[in-house]
């Protein structure tokens, strides 16, 4: 790979915006805890999955992984599966028990 | 073979004085700290596993007490998981070999790696704390099983720190080899140019940076439990033990494959090397290690059937199980198709190599018969399952390990070892191995439990011939390392190649310069383990 694909540069407008998701999501995870704290499960999963489109914004706009080849999204991808199995396991042990 | 007479500096040469040493950043001298160190500690665990065999040779009191007895086994336990088996391989011949492997200078992140050598040492310090430190080792068994670990007196959260501590040390080397691999092969070396050992190291390394987090956060909710009361894993204060289970295993399990995945590597090396061979199938060799790793993920509640673990969950666990047995059987058919009229030359590497196939397989199996969720009902914590585990960690992995040290031996000190006396301690220490751990194995089938000092009088006679092969399995040990020992000190000269092999650490000197090639090692054409004279193409 030279040099020269490696320099990338994204907009302030860019990085803004994703900061900015990045704290409404935060907000949305308070709030779910705070007044969906009756949901229980539904309010744990919930904030999972809001934990992990901020991660995986992180991953794409801020860690650059939208310049890399495809080979690392893979990677990438592999990853968030084999944490998505370990939980649909672990809850199916639970409510199958 | 001509020897190289012309004068150059070793990278045993090139610094002096122990600070050179501590604070080194050569990729070589990191692997040798470690080597030094974790056979320290492989010493120190037999040991103590000596002592669980005195204690055992009759039922009742022989020596030690029950609470003592749960101590020993709990750190010969952590000791030989934490401190030798899993950084055994990848820190020292990883380490040595993967640059030299690649035909580069070192590994992607030089610091990092003596970084990950002074995380194994304070880590190994914490463990061996717990000697001295509050109130004692753990008694809970290298597996910390909660609510026990919550509830005991002993020092478990010392333990568990070591663990945690030891853990990062497996991460960084982990990272440091992936992106070694990916950036830094000599150019003209593509990824299916990479000789196996470099492929083992590559699945490895992505097991050893995905779940050893994992063990990370669990232990650390141990000591949060233990030191906050905060309810976790013990039922009395609102946890669930079973949960400790699934996120113990989630690492576990895989952690079983940073052990096995570099040995089978080595195998890999050794057998073409010996048969003077293309190697019978490059690439299922190396995508069965991938494959290795990734189904190593979803297998975990197999340790967990009797649990008290969801029949639906048992069930899938066990068939998923079933699957990992694949990957590997073809790697054992292509390591024989290897050898089939192959040239070979029976030295102690090979016999090494060969031996791990041997003691694998049954380890392998005796692994399916514990996977299959009905047998594993009346064989579990039985010493079936010790038998086991000690056929593929020591049989199997200890085997590749001692195999790896005479294959690299002239390579990493320039010299060699008397061969005769190397193949009479092989000889003893296979005989011994089986000796003391086969009958573990008839035991377990007669139901007698693991983790106990004491036993009825009818497993007296097998546990008796266990003991003797615990005599013979260290004395073989013991003649083994003297006889590299000595070499390394005062050994023949080895030429610089002397097996004839054709991967590219043999293209330099013995022992290598600091910078390992002083001129661009040449790709064998036609793939890593293309011999010249070999009788057949494929
Ligand atoms: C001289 C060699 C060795 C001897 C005599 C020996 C002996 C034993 C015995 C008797 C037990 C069973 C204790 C019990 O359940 O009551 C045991 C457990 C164990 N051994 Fe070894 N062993 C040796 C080497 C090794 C090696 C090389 C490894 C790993 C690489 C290892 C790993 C383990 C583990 C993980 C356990 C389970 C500990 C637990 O139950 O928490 N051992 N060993
Ligand atoms: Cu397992």
């Amino acid at each position: 790979m030279s040099e020269k694909e490696n320099i990338h540069i994204s907009s302030y407008k860019e990085h803004l915006s994703t900061w900015l998701a990045l704290i409404l999501l935060t907000f949305m995870t308070v709030f779910v805890s705070v007044f969906g704290a009756e949901l229980r499960t539904l309010s744990v999963a919930t904030a999972m999955i809001i934990a992990t489109v901020k991660a995986t914004a992180v991953g794409y706009y801020f860690m650059h992984l939208k310049y890399e080849p495809k080979i690392y999204k893979i990677m990438m991808a592999t990853v968030l599966g084999l944490f998505v199995f370990f939980m649909i396991m672990i809850t199916l042990d639970y409510i199958t028990r | 073979m001509t020897v190289d007479t012309l004068p150059y500096t070793t990278f045993y040469k090139a610094k002096k004085g122990i600070i050179s040493w501590l604070f080194t950043l050569d990729h070589k001298r990191v692997a040798l700290l470690y080597l030094y160190s974790i056979i320290t500690f492989f010493l120190v665990g037999a040991s103590l596993g000596i002592l669980m065999r005195l204690e055992l040779f009759h039922p009742g009191k022989d020596i030690v007490e029950p609470h003592t007895y749960n101590q020993i086994f709990t750190l010969h336990g952590v000791i030989m998981i934490f401190l030798f088996i899993i950084p055994s391989i990848p820190a020292v011949f990883g380490n040595f070999f993967l640059p030299l492997l690649l035909g580069t200078d070192d590994v992607a992140f030089p610091r990092l790696n003596l970084f990950s050598f002074w995380l194994y040492a304070i880590g190994a310090l914490f463990a061996l704390g717990t000697l001295v430190f509050g109130d004692g080792p753990a008694d809970t068994g290298w597996t910390f099983y909660a609510p026990y670990s919550v509830r005991t007196g002993t020092n478990v959260t010392m333990s568990v720190v070591a663990a945690f501590v030891l853990g990062f040390s497996s991460i960084l080397t982990g990272l440091n080899f992936i992106v070694t691999i990916h950036r830094l092969r000599t150019p003209g070396m593509g990824f299916n140019q990479m000789p196996l050992f470099a492929w083992s190291l590559y699945a490895t390394s992505w097991i050893q940076l995905l779940a050893t987090p994992v063990i990370g956060i669990t232990l650390l909710m141990i000591v949060a439990e233990r030191v906050f009361g905060v309810g976790l894993f013990d039922p009395s204060i609102g946890g669930d033990p079973v949960l400790y289970q699934h996120m113990f295993w989630i690492y576990s399990h895989p952690a079983v494959y940073i052990m096995a995945l570099p040995a089978m590597g080595i195998v890999s090396e050794i057998i073409p090397t010996f048969a003077q061979r293309t190697i019978f199938g490059y690439k299922a060799i190396a995508y069965s290690s991938m494959a290795i790793a990734f189904i190593g993920y979803f297998v975990w509640g197999h340790h967990m059937f009797t649990s008290g673990m969801s029949g639906p969950a048992a069930y899938i666990f066990s068939i998923l199980t079933f699957l990992v047995a694949i990957p590997t059987s073809i790697k054992v058919f292509n390591w024989i198709a290897t050898l089939y009229k192959g040239s070979i030359n029976i030295d102690t590497p090979l016999l090494f190599a060969l031996a791990f196939i041997f003691n694998f397989l049954i380890g392998g199996l005796t692994g399916l018969v514990n996977g299959a969720l009905a047998a594993d009902i009346h064989l579990h914590d039985t010493y079936f399952v010790v038998g086991h585990l000690h056929y593929v960690m020591f049989g199997g992995t200890g085997f590749a390990f001692f195999g790896a040290l005479h294959y690299w031996f002239p390579k990493i000190w320039g010299k060699m070892y008397n061969k005769k006396v190397a193949n009479t301690a092989f000889a003893t220490l296979l005989i011994g191995f089986n000796i003391l751990y086969f009958p573990m194995i008839i035991l377990g089938i007669m139901g007698m439990p693991r983790r106990y000092y004491d036993y009825l009088p009818e497993f007296t006679f097998w546990n008796q011939v266990s003991t003797v092969g615990s005599w013979i399995t260290v004395s073989s040990l013991i003649v083994l390392i003297v006889n590299l020992f000595v070499a390394a000190r005062k050994g023949k000269k080895a030429p610089d190649n002397p097996w004839g092999g054709i991967t590219l650490e043999w293209q330099t000197k013995s022992p290598p310069p600091l910078e390992n090639f002083d001129k661009m090692p040449k790709i064998p054409e036609g793939g890593p383990y293309n011999y010249p004279n070999a009788k057949s193409s494929n």
